[in-house]
């Protein structure tokens, strides 16, 4: 204790020291750590460093011929006309999804929770968890068929139900609906399964207790097993609320046809077309990256809101 | 106890909790069969033959039954060259992706590592924000790395995800156990090779599974960084049967003459089929690992 009476200077000499010495002893550790150190720096911080390309007029050709333009990409970008709708589309898309999607989880959960037969409750996990490991090319191929305008079964069953040929998958008022119906399905299975893991973390003798005070199963639910998932139900919000400028890109570029791009255009599938289909680099990286920096923004806003409210918050 | 406790509930039921209980039966049979019955549609589409997929009507069964499309689709190399690219980079993938997760989540589940704190918080910032579509696609590029199956194998290695998942399970292996290994001799690496991860074979199988699932999922790259189609990944190949039916059916033989047994419609759910089925073989029995990470995971938040 006699040695950190020394002055400042002296004080983080031995520090850097026994950090140094630290450093040493656990050089097997940093050893382990070097793929990984690689990993990251290469294929995630190198990425973010080319988002300097955004503050630029790149040249595909001769990348050190490009020009600094400062945020003329961003000024270009608002004041085009076709960027307006597509982020529109991309928060009414994904708002939907939220509205609609977000509670059909938390009630399955609650629902399977209350189910008495065990092996019922597991082939019904196992199939309504299946859709969330198959991918939306697999997906989008059932959805095709069963749309397809001429014989698909839902466009026949539509048709004699009310005499009208909807075309789902190329109708602008129709395809909304259709991408929240189809991400219900593939998602709300799998959407459960945090929950269960907060409903076994339940004390049973909660339960125990209630019931011999009189309380039945509907008032256990109530008071018992939903107040002890809202933490979780917090988490997952805040989660989507950060993602809310994710409107599903595998999903709509599966589906989404030319027809529907007025409806249908999100931030992602705009990026694609700008800067892999015309190759306007620099401008698909500044829409990118204002998608990125806006979720950013976003998730520490919402998850500050959770800590602030009492709960407890994604990190 | 436990039967005292099933003979309490089982007085208390009353006839509201009973009719729920029915209720309930009800309805999850009738989401189950939601569930599953596009699979089952598709598969019947594709076994239907030509006349009757195009009147439509196929609902439980096929209806002139034949395998004249599996016999054309099984003809187009692509699916063939799709199933081998898929197989190599989830194989290949899934080894080094699941191996570099391990060796990145152990030091950094150790207190003490000078710098692990700030590490961890450069993991942990790569799922807040990244670089993005072409950032993505220059690096690959820049790397020398297009068209070249590498592209679909490097960039998905290491999610951060699985770092926090794999690093809050290292920190429940009792410091003891590597302590005894420390006083023989062992450096970190042998401790964490011939002891850490054997003690971790659930969560290194859990955390090795939704790696092979992404791998095998993914088309996006091969769209991205994969102009040579013999080198695309099978899903990508489906986008393509999927997307541009005409030039598929083309490369699959079939031309407008000789259509007579297939058309878009079957060779579309067939070629569906084919990529499910390895899935629908494997998923029920490697379920409860995936179950089991989010269990891992979701304890610690």
């Amino acid at each position: 204790m006699a040695e950190n009476k020394g002055t400042k200077k002296t004080d983080f000499k031995t520090r850097c020291q026994t950090t140094w010495k630290d450093m040493v002893k656990y050089r097997w550790l940093y050893f382990l750590l070097i793929p990984g150190i690689l990993f990251f720096a290469i294929f995630k911080y190198v990425p973010m460093g080319g988002l300097r390309i955004a503050f630029m007029d790149y040249n595909q050709y001769n990348p050190a011929k490009s020009t600094w333009v400062g945020l003329d990409q961003f000024v270009k970008l608002f004041s085009k006309a076709s960027f307006l709708p597509v982020l529109r589309n991309t928060v009414v898309i994904s708002l939907l999804k939220l509205i609609i999607g977000f509670p059909i989880p938390v009630i399955l959960a609650l629902m399977m929770n209350e189910m008495r037969s065990l092996k019922f409750k597991k082939v019904s996990q196992t199939l309504l968890y299946l859709p969330h490991f198959i991918s939306w090319v697999i997906l989008a191929g059932i959805i095709m068929t069963l749309l397809d305008p001429d014989n698909g079964l839902i466009t026949q069953l539509i048709y004699n139900l009310t005499g009208e040929r909807v075309m789902v998958l190329t109708s602008t008022k129709w395809f909304v609906p259709m991408l929240i119906v189809t991400d219900i399905y593939k998602g709300m299975g799998w959407g459960t399964i945090l929950y269960f893991a907060a409903i076994s973390g339940i004390d049973p003798q909660l339960y125990e207790a209630a019931s011999i005070d009189g309380a039945g199963k509907w008032k256990q639910m109530l008071n018992i097993t939903l107040p002890s998932i809202v933490p979780t139900i917090v988490v997952c919000f805040i989660m989507n609320c950060g993602n809310i400028l994710n409107a599903g890109f595998d999903q709509i570029f599966m589906l989404y046809t030319s027809h529907v791009y007025e409806v249908a255009d999100i931030i992602d599938t705009y990026v694609y077309r700008m800067g892999l289909i015309n190759s306007d680099y620099s401008f698909s990286t500044a829409a990118g990256m204002f998608k990125s920096v806006v979720a950013f923004i976003l998730i520490v806003f919402v998850n500050n809101v959770a800590k602030k409210t009492g709960n407890e918050g994604l990190y | 106890m436990k039967d005292m406790k099933n003979h309490l509930t089982k007085v208390r039921r009353g006839r509201g909790e009973v009719a729920y209980g029915v209720f309930n039966y009800i309805f999850f049979t009738v989401l189950c069969i939601i569930m599953v019955y596009p699979f089952w549609h598709v598969v019947m589409m594709s076994l239907s033959s030509v006349e009757a997929t195009a009147k439509g009507g196929i609902f439980l069964w096929p209806k002139g039954f034949n395998l004249d499309t599996y016999a054309q689709v099984f003809k187009d190399p692509s699916i063939w060259t799709g199933y081998l690219t898929t197989v190599l980079v989830t194989i290949s993938g899934t080894f080094l992706g699941t191996l570099f997760t391990a060796t990145t989540a152990y030091p950094l589940s150790k207190k003490d590592l000078p710098f692990g704190k700030t590490m961890l918080l450069l993991v942990l910032f790569t799922m807040l924000f990244s670089g993005g579509m072409i950032p993505g696609y220059l690096l690959i590029k820049g790397l020398g790395l297009i068209d070249n199956r590498w592209a679909l194998v490097l960039p998905g290695l290491v999610s951060a995800y699985n770092v926090i998942i794999m690093k809050s399970f290292f920190m429940t292996i009792p410091e003891s156990l590597e302590e005894s290994a420390k006083i023989d001799g062992a450096t970190e690496v042998t401790i964490f090779w011939k002891i850490v991860l054997p003690l971790s074979k659930a969560t290194i199988a859990t955390i090795a599974l939704f790696t092979a699932v992404g791998y095998w999922n993914d088309y996006f790259s091969s769209v991205l960084y994969i102009n040579t189609k013999s080198r695309w990944a099978l899903q990508a190949v489906l986008r393509y049967m999927l997307t541009n039916t005409n030039q598929a059916m083309q490369s699959a033989g079939v031309t407008v003459a000789s259509a007579t047994n297939v058309t878009a419609a079957t060779i579309k759910s067939a070629s569906v089929v084919i990529a499910t089925v390895p899935i629908l073989c494997v998923y029920p029995f490697v379920q409860k690992y995936f179950v089991k990470g989010v269990m891992i995971g979701g304890v610690k938040g």
